[in-house]
């Protein structure tokens, strides 16, 4: 048994490598198209990446966003919930911390810090019960109802830094910058990596004890791989979707808090790059698992913070690490579909009549 | 020499034989019914002429030539049409358009309308038919789009038509009208394979009666020389005397479940159920016959607990739990086997330990304050599966790794490891096997024995006849009888199902 359960975690990292191996060869492939050295580029990448400790360092900083937001993703897909709308709930995240921040600079940082974090977590989170509730009661796409809430999100926060909370005399559209004594604190100066890697390694952690070892994630498994057996079963079906969506939230918001309180310092309009995207491909990667999950997005900040080395040693433009990523994200769901392809369900048996 | 002879037909699945060396011919020009019980192996059968499942032996003769039909587009070419119970047309798209799709006649890139709808109309008018072509299909009844299925068929020059159970979702004056439609068709010379197990129908339309029983040909009649009650029987089979235990006496027993004047309203999709009242006794089984589609579904879903009624009341050891949801309800001692193994059962992409708990993970001892005790709750599972011999490869192997029987074993073990006080069992099994079918039913045998109140819902009639201390038959979403197993023959029983009230005998 225990042999079969090894088997199997060796077919996942095979499927993970050969993934990997094939987006690069290809990426390879489309490199030596546009005129330039494949193998000098890789070196590039890889030294940019991974060549340092401060490159290491880095790339574990990009990472932490995409962590959370990978985890964020993993938690509702899991359930069956289809939340789109983790870079919502990261945009309210992160506004909710940087308020608390400016609103109360003087107060001690012990309190200061657990209360900005918090309240990202919480305005994340409410921001994805209201898709989750209609979900839940009324049974409305919460695919269509995510991305709207994410325009939403990302327009009201970039309506409060020009309105209500606009900060005379700046050009940007920026928050007032919250006090230095909320920031997380850098833990490899002169790189940005700060202390929410290791919150988000931590809550990693939490997810995947989540998943394997409470009745939460025994819902969650059983929702979203079952919904009619699991009403059948018993399982309060709504009360496991707003779950689902109120942790997949609060994630999200916790990258928001994290993006502020460790490298912005104050909330900025319109200030990711899709963070909140980047967490369905992660979460896809790594199999909707916990462990995957890190693995993806680990992967995917050497990957985004090689980018910049390539573009300055090799002059390959950054939008061909782009490629690479898009080449992974197609290898990703071609997987898929091909596993579902042969995994055939003897339904007809059933429905003879 | 028979139009359509097909010999030796042999269709095995996962534990079940559908089809066993079945051997059926249709001659030219003649309406043939296709009678059975539910997974008797008709629509297998009606497949593998259409070229939706390949037979593992037997061979097939049209007109006199062997031909192989390995898809439903080599069907269509040979003049085989069929039209499936569920029908298959494009909501969005109008009738015309859904007749012509894939034949389209064509001016350059463009749909000739004209054209098509010149064609159409001398169809129609020939048969006699009434088709709004304009329409769109999600405009349409049940019936105008039946009629739509019938005439893509004639437009594709069909000349052997199956229609697999039409009239189940037809009025009675729809039906009428299908009727004298065929009869038309009839007379044009094409033949017809009709598919049916409401006899009445049979006698009124068919020339000839094929009936099948558990993947066998029990006969082949002519309905001149034949009856309903033949019929009935035939489908039905003599009953093995499987002795229950000698006749128990529940006269005294308390009743577990009572269901009083339950009306359950129409939902899309489902059936109402009508004033429903009966109840079942510590320690016996009753049993509910029809024909499946005729509220079955409904009242699982009812007792289960995942819809409510809007009248009525049921009451569970004298608790009332009409409105109560699934989990109370199984805390209070219900169990339920569910009609669809697949869906309602499983979770085939779970493992097997999560399927075993599923119902009961956030009870103790199998979790505290929200964690699972998982070397509880395998030992657990190891312990069900060797107890009620579920061959599983692991208990962490996904569902999906077990064939049919072992699934139902699986279910079975979930739901009565601890004895139940009222269990209901619908359809428990079906598609499965002899020998797992023989276990499962000493199985229910053995609860009832223990005191549970088993509601077996059944299309088997075998099977509620070998277990039921009393059966009601549903029909139509009411109950239409209730028989005392001693009053209970399969013909009574037969003609019940299909709609007839039983006459009083002296």
């Amino acid at each position: 048994m225990i042999r079969a359960m090894a088997f199997r975690n060796l077919q996942e990292v095979a499927r993970f490598v050969i993934t990997l191996g094939v987006a690069l060869i290809l990426g390879a492939i489309i490199i030596q198209l546009s005129g330039r050295e494949a193998s000098a580029a890789y070196r590039a990448l890889f030294e940019s990446a991974l060549g340092s400790r401060l490159a290491l360092a880095d790339s574990l900083a990009v990472s932490t966003p995409l962590i959370l937001t990978g985890l964020a993703t993993a938690v509702a897909f899991r359930t069956g919930v289809f939340n789109v709308g983790v870079e919502g709930s990261l945009y309210m995240g992160a506004f909710a911390a940087a308020w608390v921040g400016f609103t109360w600079p003087n107060t001690p940082s012990g309190l200061l810090i657990p209360a900005a974090i918090l309240a990202g977590g919480l305005a994340g989170s409410l921001w994805g019960l209201i898709p989750g509730t209609l979900k839940a009661w009324l049974d409305v796409d919460e695919i269509v109802t995510t991305i709207m809430m994410n325009y939403i999100a990302v327009s009201f926060t970039s309506y409060l830094v020009n309105y209500p909370f606009a900060v005379p005399g700046l050009a940007n559209a920026m928050s007032p910058m919250v006090p230095s004594s909320i920031h997380l604190p850098r833990l490899l100066p002169p790189s940005q990596l700060h202390a929410g890697f290791i919150l988000a390694l931590l809550c990693a952690l939490g997810v995947g004890v989540l998943f394997s070892r409470t009745t939460w994630g025994f819902e969650f498994n059983l929702q979203g791989s079952n919904p009619i057996f699991a009403r059948w079963a018993g399982v309060r079906s709504p009360r496991v979707i707003l779950t689902a969506m109120g942790l997949s939230g609060f994630l999200g918001g916790l990258a928001g808090a994290f993006q502020i309180l460790g490298v912005h310092y104050r909330f900025i309009a319109n200030f990711s790059p899709g963070y909140g995207y980047d967490g369905i491909a992660i979460a896809l990667l790594g199999r909707t698992t916990a462990f995957g999950t890190l693995v993806g997005a680990l992967l995917f900040g050497a990957l985004r913070n090689g980018a910049s080395g390539l573009e300055l040693f090799a002059g390959i433009p950054l939008e061909l690490v782009r490629i690479l990523e898009a080449v992974i994200i197609l290898m990703v769901t071609a997987e898929a579909t091909i596993r579902l392809k042969g995994k055939k369900i003897p339904i007809s048996v059933e429905r003879e009549g | 020499m028979a139009y359509l002879e097909m010999r030796g037909i042999t269709k095995r699945f996962p534990g079940v034989i559908a089809n066993d060396h079945v051997d059926f011919s249709v001659e030219e020009g003649e309406i043939h019914a296709l009678v059975g019980e539910n997974g008797a192996g008709k629509t297998t059968l009606m497949r593998i002429l259409y070229g939706l499942e390949s037979p593992d032996e037997g061979i097939i003769r049209l007109g006199g030539r062997a031909v192989r039909i390995p898809n439903p587009q080599a069907a269509i070419r040979l003049g085989i049409g069929m039209v499936h119970q569920h029908f298959q047309l494009v909501p969005s798209f109008t009738a015309l358009e859904n007749i012509v799709l894939n034949r389209e006649p064509r001016r350059g890139p463009l749909l000739d309308r004209q054209h098509a709808r010149c064609a159409l109309e001398t169809l129609i008018e020939r048969l006699g038919l009434e088709v709004d072509l304009g329409a769109r299909i999600s405009e349409l009844s049940v019936g105008e789009r039946q009629r739509v299925e019938i005439l893509k068929l004639l437009y594709r020059n069909a000349r052997l038509i199956i229609l697999d159970e039409p009239t189940t979702v037809l009025t009675p004056q729809e039906t009428h009208a299908l009727f004298a439609m065929l009869r038309r068709l009839k007379e044009e010379g094409r033949t017809i394979i009709f598919i049916s197990h409401r006899l009445s129908e049979v006698m009124e339309i068919a020339d000839r009666v094929t009936v099948l029983r558990r993947g066998r040909v029990v006969g082949v009649r002519s309905v001149a020389s034949t009856d309903e009650r033949e019929l009935a029987r035939m489908m039905v089979g003599e009953v093995a005397a499987i002795a229950r235990q000698a006749c128990r006496s529940l006269e005294n027993a308390p009743p577990a479940l009572i269901v009083r004047d339950v009306t359950l309203a129409e939902i899309p999709g489902r059936l109402s159920l009508k004033g429903l009242s009966f109840e079942v006794r510590r320690g016996e089984i009753l049993g509910v016959a029809g024909v499946e589609g005729n509220g079955q579904q409904e009242l699982v879903e009812l007792l289960a607990g995942l819809r409510f009624p809007q009248k009525g009341q049921i009451l569970l050891d004298g608790k009332d739990i009409t409105f109560m949801d699934v989990r109370g309800r199984r805390r209070h001692g219900l169990a339920v086997i569910p009609p669809d193994r697949l869906q309602e059962g499983l979770s085939l992409p779970a493992p097997v330990w999560a399927n075993l708990i599923a119902t009961r993970y956030h009870l103790p001892p199998f979790s505290h304050l929200g964690l699972l005790n998982r070397a509880l709750i395998r030992s657990y599972a190891a312990q069900l599966i060797q107890k009620f011999e579920v061959m599983v490869p692991s208990i962490d192997a996904p569902a999906l790794a077990l064939s049919g029987g072992n699934l139902q074993r699986l279910i079975i073990a979930r739901e009565v490891s601890t004895p139940p006080r009222v269990l209901i069992a619908a359809h428990p099994t079906r598609g499965l096997d002899m020998r797992a079918t023989q276990a499962i039913r000493k199985l229910l045998l053995e609860l009832a024995g223990q005191g549970t109140a088993v509601l077996l819902i059944s299309t088997d009639i075998d099977e509620l006849l070998a277990l039921s201390d009393r059966l009601l038959v549903l029909h139509r979403g009411e109950i239409v009888g209730f028989l005392p197993i001693s009053q209970a023959d399969p013909e009574s029983l037969g003609l019940l199902m299909a709609g007839r009230r039983l006459e009083r005998r002296g």
